[in-house]
């Protein structure tokens, strides 16, 4: 449960290297998806001593392809390992979007937050805007690589939607991105940070903001 | 796994990993069969002769005059593509014919070859190939060009943003852009968007009614051949066999719907073409094509990779079997 007196456990190995997996393929993918755009040769990105490939179509579209092959690989690692342990902590319960509210206004100095479990409100929202937004994409994403092999061809329209909802999902989560890394501009979420690094954060801090989650951990083991 | 039974999680395991996969790569039922390339060009460069009597190709003429009413219409005072100081005005040389523009869609090259002794005079039609599977439409970010069933890619002139990747993406650089038109003028000009792009679509609303395209029509030498692909493919085969000649646009960017016939090699064309190039006056500018033997498609090594989507959600489920499985034994599982 702790790695020492001062710590709590929040998050395994798998967890942390497949955020990290997500985080760095999904960097990799609105980078080269921009290279595809074409961006970097109008605005000169591939002027930049070192990054002369980023206006190379055939360079991007293959840091593409391999990004989107590991970010489908750890999506699918994230929904069947967290399927078959159960592990649901993350997603919405109803009243999240009155509770998100409540901690939003408390960040404020209005009002008090309310108790929170493993994940705040608002973490909860904020994990189905991005997993939504990159499902959207993989999915949009795997028919634009169909679409790419020789033998397949869409309909006009099929093809106008397929690439709109590509670009509009990357749009969402470039959003999701923005406000997941804003939440850490607030002093109260920064005790949250070292779990994703480390997996374990203050132990003070979780009996304090996340007391339902610590009790239920502190209750398993010590029944 | 104290109270949590094999059985328990191997049940478990296989729902999660059929429900991933599903999520996944269910929507792929809706990828549809090939598109169909019903119709395609012969170019027999043994009988063009450029139409030496004429002020102008008459598949050049013809194929102006008949595009003429979609030529872009520009406005007046056009912005350079910011930040650079430059963008792509040809408004002011709609009389250019010796390459491609966006109001030249077809033109001809004239090259002087040397192939077994003998000195050739050969007269190239130019234009979009037409390709089996088109980089141009596979690649382009807003998906507004197309394959068509019957063979031709077009380009959809009414959302184009003009950011010329269709032209960077093919092998020949065909399409022409045009600044100071189309959809990019309503949104932000001057940061975003270049035009829109032009390029011949083998008269798209005469195949569909049955005709010929105009610059297969206006041929006074029957030069250029037009019927089912398969049939000119065969038919420019049988041709090259009888002359001893050479096929180019059959293998070409993964295949196209012109085939090319020609007594000499086009490696020789191509090198003729090149050096005609560089004597230009201004050698960097578009619309003026090569003719390079067994150029490939640039979807071709993205392709090659593309099983790395199939094997990804399969890796991604055996891992996380096996990670679930090592956490929940033992029930030390607790915290994830």
């Amino acid at each position: 449960m702790s790695n020492d007196r001062g710590k709590i456990k929040r998050h395994g190995l798998s967890v942390i290297l497949t955020h990290w997996l997500v985080a760095l393929s999904t960097f990799v993918l609105i980078f080269s998806g921009f290279g595809q755009m074409p961006l970097y040769g109008r605005y000169m990105v591939d002027r930049i001593p070192g990054l002369s490939w980023a206006s190379d179509f055939s360079v991007t579209l293959l840091i593409h392809y391999w990004a989107a092959a590991v970010l489908i690989g750890a999506v699918v690692f994230h929904l069947v390992y967290h399927g078959i342990r159960r592990d649901f902590d993350i997603l919405p319960r109803r009243g999240d979007l009155r509770d998100s509210v409540r901690i939003i206004m408390a960040t404020f100095g209005f009002g008090e937050e309310p108790e929170n479990d493993k994940y705040l409100a608002e973490q909860r929202l904020a994990y189905v805007f991005i997993a939504f937004s990159l499902l959207l994409v993989i999915m949009t994403g795997i028919l634009k690589v169909l679409k790419n092999l020789p033998s397949i061809n869409y309909s006009e329209g099929f093809a106008l939607w397929i690439t709109f909802l590509h670009n509009v999902g990357t749009v969402l989560v470039i959003i999701g991105i923005a406000v997941h890394l804003g939440a850490f501009i607030f002093k109260a979420n920064w005790p949250l940070l070292p779990g994703i690094f480390t997996g374990s954060i203050d132990r003070e801090y979780a009996k304090e903001r996340h007391g339902i989650w610590y009790r239920r951990i502190c209750d398993d083991k010590d029944p | 796994m104290s109270d949590f039974s094999r059985r328990e999680f191997l049940k478990r395991s296989v729902a999660s990993g059929v429900a991933g996969g599903l999520v996944l790569t269910g929507m792929n039922r809706r990828a549809e069969a090939s598109a169909v390339t019903e119709v395609g060009t012969v170019i027999d460069l043994t009988l063009c002769d450029g139409c030496a009597s004429l002020p102008l190709p008459a598949c050049v003429s013809e194929c102006r005059d008949k595009n003429k009413a979609r030529f872009p219409e520009p406005i007046e005072d056009i912005g350079n593509y910011w930040p650079q100081k430059k963008k792509e005005d040809w408004s002011k040389k709609r009389g250019l014919t010796d390459r491609l523009t966006p109001y030249n869609w077809t033109f001809v090259q004239k090259v002087q070859v040397e192939h077994d002794g003998r000195d050739h005079t050969l007269y190239l039609q130019r234009r979009c190939m037409h390709c089996d599977n088109p980089p141009c439409a596979d690649l382009c970010p807003f998906s507004v060009l197309h394959k068509m069933p019957e063979g031709p890619v077009i380009i959809d002139h009414d959302l184009c943003f003009g950011g010329a990747k269709c032209r960077a993406v093919c092998p020949w650089g065909i399409p022409a852009r045009q600044a100071g038109v189309g959809l990019y003028l309503k949104i932000v000009p001057t940061l975003a968007g270049g035009g829109v792009m032009y390029k011949c679509d083998l008269c798209y609303d005469r195949v569909k009614a049955g005709k010929i395209p105009a610059c297969v029509e206006a041929c006074p030498r029957n030069a250029i051949a037009f019927g089912k692909k398969e049939e000119m493919r065969a038919l420019a085969r049988e041709r090259v066999k009888k002359i001893g000649g050479y096929l180019y646009g059959e293998h070409e960017n993964g295949g196209t719907s012109t085939f090319y016939v020609s007594p000499v090699p086009f490696e020789k064309i191509h090198a003729a073409l090149l050096k005609e190039k560089a004597n230009q006056a201004k050698p960097g500018l578009p619309g003026f094509p090569g003719m390079s033997v067994g150029v490939e498609n640039m979807t071709e090594s993205a392709n090659g990779i593309a099983w790395t989507m199939a094997i990804a959600p399969v890796a991604g489920i055996a891992a996380a079997v096996g990670a679930a499985y090592k956490t929940m034994k033992g029930g030390g599982g607790d915290v994830e």
